[in-house]
């Protein structure tokens, strides 16, 4: 009988899959090599999903057609990035990885530029207009929703997000025994933002637990189905 | 040195982040980030260097368990050359690498966490049975009874209205400020390494 890459892709799967649930049992030599190679391979699928992706086209390729061209303005062009990733080197060394910083600090400021317009574009505005949206009556009526139910709800929400934000705010008064306490109100609208914090965790935890579920159903399943076919069973 | 680099922080961020507002700064803005990219790369693979040199020297040293760091090199070195060889489209990383191994593995772990958020959630319960952790418990239950469907069909009213009232009116509240504190965190660290207040990169 001919291997077929389906059956050693389905044996590989098989074997990982009762390696890393032989863990329910307890931890276990088998479930630590499973993990251990699963880290490993997965570094490596990393390393070159990098090369090909990143590395090759944006520095060996356009290296490589410089060296062939002789295009010395492409070359001057392409120093920074090559001497940028040549000082990134020098983290492995701990004696000199002072000169990686230059490029980490390029990395920071490209880094932080990204973050504030992401966090603003991308959350802040998004999630503020869909709040005031909630209180847009006109589209409550387009969706046949009475006035007082999108208000109710408007209100609602609006509160969790309030009260929710307001439990993040850790700015306290000093009392005259040093120990640190809230201020009254902000407590007290603290105390209720954690049951809006309790019922969103609630909420994601059983999205996450419903996901982990389908996960080993089909994970059981793929057992299954592979010794059904291994040996022919209808 | 700091100065230097505190320089270079902040004139990138400048730079990067005009080109979001004028698009006549974009230029410089994709230049910018295709190093960036480039540069996040060779950091990745410096810090995988590090991982392989880490445990190469476990295996030196012949310490407690070196055998699994012996497995994770030799996964780590097949893969790589394979992959620089083949490239990770070929037909053969896809089916060995990414369907016989990463997915599964993946998907395998995800299952056993099943058995290992349920074991956490009554430790909660037992070990800290205050407000939050009645709310959270009492909501997830909500959510689990009013999703499954029985033989005898959905449960009335749970499933009906109480589950999407809870999941999409409450629970929204919470996740909205989570989410909105989580942007302005986000918004304060990247001004504070902006103006040069935080220098991550060192030389403080």
């Amino acid at each position: 009988m001919p291997v077929s890459l389906d059956l050693i892709t389905g044996a590989l799967s098989f074997l990982f899959t009762i390696l890393i649930l032989s863990y329910l049992i307890g931890d276990n030599p088998l479930f630590k090599i499973a993990v251990y190679l699963f880290v490993g391979v997965a570094s490596g699928y990393v390393a070159v999903v990098i090369f090909w992706q990143a590395l090759y086209p944006k520095l060996f390729l356009p290296l490589w057609q410089v060296a062939l061209t002789a295009d010395i303005n492409r070359g001057l062009f392409l120093l920074a990035p090559l001497l940028g990733s040549l000082l990134l080197l020098f983290k492995l060394f701990p004696g000199s990885s002072g000169a990686a910083r230059i490029v980490m600090a390029f990395l920071v400021g490209a880094g932080a530029a990204v973050t504030i317009a992401g966090a603003l574009s991308g959350t802040l505005i998004p999630q503020v207009n869909a709040t005031i949206n909630f209180f847009d009556m006109r589209s409550a009526a387009a969706r046949n929703i009475s006035a007082f139910e999108a208000l109710g709800n408007g209100a609602i929400l609006l509160l969790g997000l309030v009260t929710s934000l307001a439990y993040f705010h850790f700015g306290a008064r000093q009392r005259p025994d040093g120990s640190a306490k809230r201020f009254g109100l902000i407590e007290w609208i603290a105390w209720l933002g954690r049951i809006f914090i309790g019922i969103t965790l609630g909420v994601i935890f059983a999205g996450v637990y419903a996901a982990a579920l389908t996960a080993l159903i089909e994970r059981i399943s793929s057992l299954v189905n592979f010794i059904r076919v291994l040996f022919g069973i209808p | 040195m700091r100065i230097l680099t505190t320089t270079i922080a902040i004139a990138v961020g400048l730079l990067v982040l005009l080109g979001y507002f004028f698009p006549q700064a974009s230029v410089f803005q994709l230049i910018l980030l295709d190093w960036a990219i480039l540069f996040s790369g060779v950091a990745a693979w410096v810090g995988i260097f590090n991982l392989v040199m880490v445990h190469a020297d476990k295996v030196r040293r012949n310490a407690k368990d070196s055998v699994y760091s012996a497995i994770l090199i030799l996964g780590l070195l097949v893969t790589f050359t394979f992959g620089l060889i083949l490239k990770p489209q070929h037909p053969y990383m896809q089916a060995f690498i990414l369907n016989g191994i990463i997915i599964p593995v993946e998907a395998a772990l995800l299952g056993v966490l099943t058995v290992t958020l349920l074991y956490a959630a009554i430790r909660l319960l037992r070990r800290r049975s205050d407000v939050m952790a009645i709310v959270f418990i009492f909501t997830a239950a909500i959510i689990f009874l009013g999703s499954v469907t029985l033989p005898l069909g959905d449960i009335p009213i749970l499933g009906t209205l109480i589950r999407p009232w809870v999941s999409q009116i409450w629970a929204l509240g919470g996740a909205r400020g989570i989410l909105i504190g989580v942007a302005l965190g986000a918004l304060t660290t990247g001004l504070r390494a902006l103006f040069g207040v935080d220098r991550p990169y060192g030389g403080a």
